[in-house]
């Protein structure tokens, strides 16, 4: 299927890029004149998603996170890579409430959060190398 | 996100304004949880009806400070989340852990 639009954006794994990553992504996606809804949990997956990239996939370091939206007709797809640590176990990373950092009162929610609030999610993970989560959402215009 | 305290008898509570995610968390947390040990009070209501935007983070703040006042006997409310609030604390089931006031 051929592309209406892309968009690329990378930042610095600091959290203070959380908001400015779903702010641009809903901005992209809302020339598609979505509902209010889809605009809010695109919003949170992205969230979501860049949370993970900074908190997991960095740590204590600095590093790179690619944010890609690509329009298409009937849905949009994003995608948030870094290039830090890895998931060892994709499975167990993916099971609600199971999280590596209780002690930062993370919840487990993660990716319960981004598949229940997108349509479909793929989380492709090299320890050592990075993860890469694609995620699509419907674009139903209103 | 803008934190504002009062008091309603017994019970400490927190108006919360603006976007509750990781960044503005653990901010959020230090103040409530301070200004909670400071107070002669017994339990937490989180007025949510200002905050525009939460996400997993804003789950673990409020799962954090119920356990928290839940092991000094007290109990806790959350007071008027705006519709896509609600969503993800129905999806996070923390509706059947605290009471909520729509």
């Amino acid at each position: 299927m051929q592309p209406i639009n892309k968009m690329r954006t990378e930042f610095l794994s600091k959290s203070a890029n959380e908001s400015f990553a779903r702010v641009v992504a809903a901005s992209f996606a809302a020339q598609a004149d979505p509902s209010i809804e889809v605009v809010a949990d695109i919003r949170t997956a992205v969230s979501e998603a860049v949370t993970n990239a900074i908190i997991h996939g960095y740590g204590e370091e600095e590093g790179t996170v690619v944010l890609t939206c690509v329009l298409y007709p009937d849905f949009v797809e994003i995608t948030v890579e870094d290039f830090g640590k890895g998931i060892e176990d994709v499975e167990k990373a993916k099971t609600p409430l199971f999280t590596t950092r209780p002690d930062l009162e993370r919840s487990g929610m993660g990716f319960t959060v981004m598949e229940t609030f997108m349509d479909s999610l793929e989380i492709e993970s090299r320890v050592g190398q990075g993860t890469r989560i694609r995620m699509t959402k419907e674009l139903k215009s209103r | 996100m803008d934190v504002r305290f009062s008091r309603e008898g017994n019970s400490l509570v927190v108006m919360m304004e603006g976007e509750l995610d990781h960044h503005t968390a653990s901010r959020v947390r230090e103040r409530i949880d301070n200004k909670f040990l400071m107070e002669p009070v017994k339990n937490l209501i989180l007025d949510l009806s200002r905050v525009t935007f939460m996400d997993s983070a804003g789950i673990g703040l409020i799962l954090g400070r119920m356990n928290r006042v839940t092991l000094i006997g007290g109990k806790m409310l959350i007071r008027k989340p705006k519709p896509e609030i609600q969503r993800i604390l129905r999806m996070s089931r923390i509706e059947e852990l605290i009471e909520l006031d729509a």
